[in-house]
């Protein structure tokens, strides 16, 4: 039985060169955010970015102020329908019973209902997922939801009503509520220990829209073969993100800059004048883009300018 | 599969027709129009995305059952034309902005594609029927040692506490004794104990409720949850358990009550210690795999029995809701002895009948 073993990461490998969209992400964003591959059963296979620690955090907030606000609702229903003749000891048997029938049910009821959200998820863009990319059972999202209940509720609870016995038993409460909650900072999938058990990672889900394509008709510029040569699939990707920022004067010069570095290095005869630079950007972008597909088409795909190809 | 490969075929056509029209381009003045492979592609396929897009926005704001019949027959059509577009999009595309678009149109469509078709109700139905009963039957081992755990505890509470009293005191927390102690004579046990009045449905429902934070459940939760501490906390709680309930059966044998006391438990003991016991062998479940995980790593032994723990736990709970409405309603209500035991071997036969009768359903 081997109690401490080391396992191979099940992220791509170090040594796999990376590819042109990620070189270009990781360029664009230097911090990026950890990754799952999920195959689909079409054998597709799909990339998740796991949500981070605050965002995680956030969601879970927005949920607990959701709870505290139905519990109030539901309580003080109750005492109207009870009238006040309540007594003391039934009234505080209410509460705890309403509070653990809303807070269980309410992550369970959504994450089901929702399919793996819940309306604080929902605000900031997460989503359970299984980590396999299976459908997300029923018992995986009962697992992780029974969990929290004494990762999180039942010793935050017990600090708070005092119900520990003496202030070692509230350090101890403390010290177990910072370690299961630092759990996600160190686990290799941001997971907490109910994900663990459940087999489920957390995910965040962009809801990107489809931009315009760049490419136009007509193009009052015309390049050669040799000018569009100087740059790969990197440079091409690079500049669509520049051409793709809001028009704004810090747009404007930095058309200019990379106008000017393009003329350079391939040779324009004449000088570009500043208003034209996102004209002439587009009528390049586009010719390069046209080249590079042909090229790849013959099987000379280039990545960047530091390649050659013979 | 007509979603997926019509536009495939489609795909050169505009292209081809373009040169038709105009047979000898060289003679033209002004240069040909730009026409792009990867714009093509975009073009015939992008009211197909949009489409699929304006499906999915609806089925996560609304659910799968908004959609109308037409369009889940539709859904999954263009969830694979989506597919196959970013398989070849990944391929050639240079465009990034239009793979992120795909991508992220995929894994969306995908969730919704591949959704869990079993609604709340039917879970809730398939774990009583199934789900339950097999987590019992696949942790039969862990169920036993943590039923040995109590056990031993039990007989050695009770040698400790027929010798010496004193232990009474040490064993039993203050809060659960209740004022019960060696100062107790027999009188005060049968009349405020074991044959005390019905106090009536108000208090019994106090009862019900705060069984939520009563001792015994939270035992059960921690029994389950330090399992993650590899299982030897989990075997410490439940000899504890054993411990406290062997030093008070010997604080009612020495008063001549063991009989007595032993009916007055067990109307829901038998449910409650099952509870505990379940919650017990969910820990060492974990533990074990933890600790062991074979050929797997960590993770994945444990995300792999995961379900079968958290069915433990799940029926661990309802066992204690009923353990606590069996106490609440009746346990006060049943004032003889011989009933009281009925009552308890009752539950406890349909537990184990519940549990371990074999059954169609496991078997497939």
């Amino acid at each position: 039985m081997a109690l401490f073993r080391r396992t191979l990461p099940a992220s791509a490998p170090a040594d796999q060169p990376l590819s042109v969209h990620d070189r270009t992400a990781a360029f664009l964003m230097p911090v990026r955010r950890r990754r799952l591959d999920i195959v689909t059963p079409e054998g597709v296979q799909l990339h998740v970015e796991l949500g981070d620690f605050g965002e995680r955090a956030a969601a879970f907030l927005i949920d607990v102020v959701l709870i505290i606000v139905i519990n109030i609702v539901l309580i003080a229903a109750a005492v109207l329908v009870a009238g006040v003749s309540l007594r003391a000891r039934l009234a505080i048997s209410l509460t705890i019973l309403i509070g653990f029938l809303v807070r269980s049910l309410y992550f369970v009821r959504f994450e089901l209902a929702w399919r793996g959200v819940t309306p604080g998820k929902r605000l900031i863009g997460l989503r359970v997922i299984d980590r396999r990319g299976g459908p997300l059972l029923p018992s995986a999202v009962i697992t992780r939801n029974v969990t929290r209940e004494v990762e999180t509720f039942l010793p935050l609870l017990a600090l708070l009503g005092a119900r520990a016995s003496g202030t070692w038993g509230a350090i101890g409460l403390f010290l177990w509520l910072l370690l299961l909650a630092g759990v996600p900072l160190v686990t290799r999938n941001r997971t907490r220990v109910g994900d663990l058990l459940a087999g489920t990672v957390v995910i965040t889900v962009p809801r990107r829209v489809l931009s315009a394509d760049l490419i136009e008709i007509r193009s009052e510029y015309s390049f050669t073969d040799r000018q569009l040569r100087a740059y790969g699939a990197f440079e091409l990707q690079i500049l669509e993100e520049v051409l793709r920022r809001p028009a704004s004067a810090e747009t404007s010069s930095l058309y200019t800059d990379v106008c000017g570095r393009i003329c350079s290095r391939i040779e324009w005869p004449e000088p570009v004048p500043p208003h034209a630079c996102g004209q002439f950007l587009r009528a390049f972008y586009m010719a390069q883009r046209a080249h590079l597909e042909r090229e790849q088409l013959f099987g000379r795909a280039k990545e960047s300018k530091e390649e050659l190809i013979l | 599969m007509v979603g997926a490969s019509g536009p495939v075929t489609r795909m050169r056509a505009p292209h081809d027709g373009g040169h038709r029209q105009s047979p000898w381009p060289f003679l033209m003045s002004e240069p040909a129009p730009l026409t792009l492979k990867s714009s093509t592609f975009r073009q015939q396929r992008e009211a197909n995305w949009q489409a699929l897009e304006t499906l999915v926005a609806r089925a996560d704001r609304r659910g799968v059952t908004a959609l109308s019949a037409e369009d889940l027959a539709r859904l999954p059509l263009l969830y694979r034309a989506a597919l196959s577009s970013l398989s070849v999009a990944r391929a050639i595309a240079l465009d990034r902005h239009l793979l992120l678009y795909l991508e992220d149109l995929a894994l969306r469509a995908f969730f919704v594609v591949y959704a869990p078709r079993r609604s709340w109700l039917a879970s809730c139905g398939h774990f009583l029927r199934v789900g339950f009963p097999a987590a019992a039957k696949a942790a039969r081992w862990h169920i036993l040692a943590a039923l040995v755990c109590v056990l031993a505890g039990t007989a050695a509470g009770f040698v400790l506490a027929s010798h010496d009293e004193a232990w009474v005191t040490a064993l039993i927390p203050a809060g659960m004794a209740a004022g019960r102690g060696p100062g107790s004579t027999r009188q005060d046990l049968l009349q405020h104990e074991i044959f005390a009045p019905w106090p009536g449905w108000s208090d019994s429902f106090g009862v019900f409720a705060t069984f939520l934070f009563e001792h015994n459940t939270m035992v059960g939760i921690y029994c389950l949850s330090l399992g993650i501490a590899g299982g030897l906390p989990t075997a410490a709680l439940m000899l504890y358990q054993g411990l406290i309930f062997g030093a008070f059966l010997a604080l009612h044998a020495d008063r001549g009550l063991l009989i007595d006391c032993l009916g007055w438990v067990s109307i829901h003991g038998v449910t409650e210690f099952g509870a505990i016991i379940i919650c017990g062998a969910g820990g060492f479940l974990m533990g074990e795999k933890l600790l062991a995980p074979g050929r797997y790593t960590r993770a994945d032994s444990l995300a792999m029995h995961g379900e079968t723990i958290s069915r433990l736990a799940v029926g661990g709970m309802l066992l204690f809701l009923l353990a606590a409405c069996l106490e609440g309603g009746l346990r006060q209500l049943v004032a003889s002895t011989p009933w009281r035991f009925v009552i308890g071997f009752g539950t406890g036969a349909a537990w184990i009948t519940y549990l371990a009768a074999p059954r169609r359903s496991l078997a497939r």
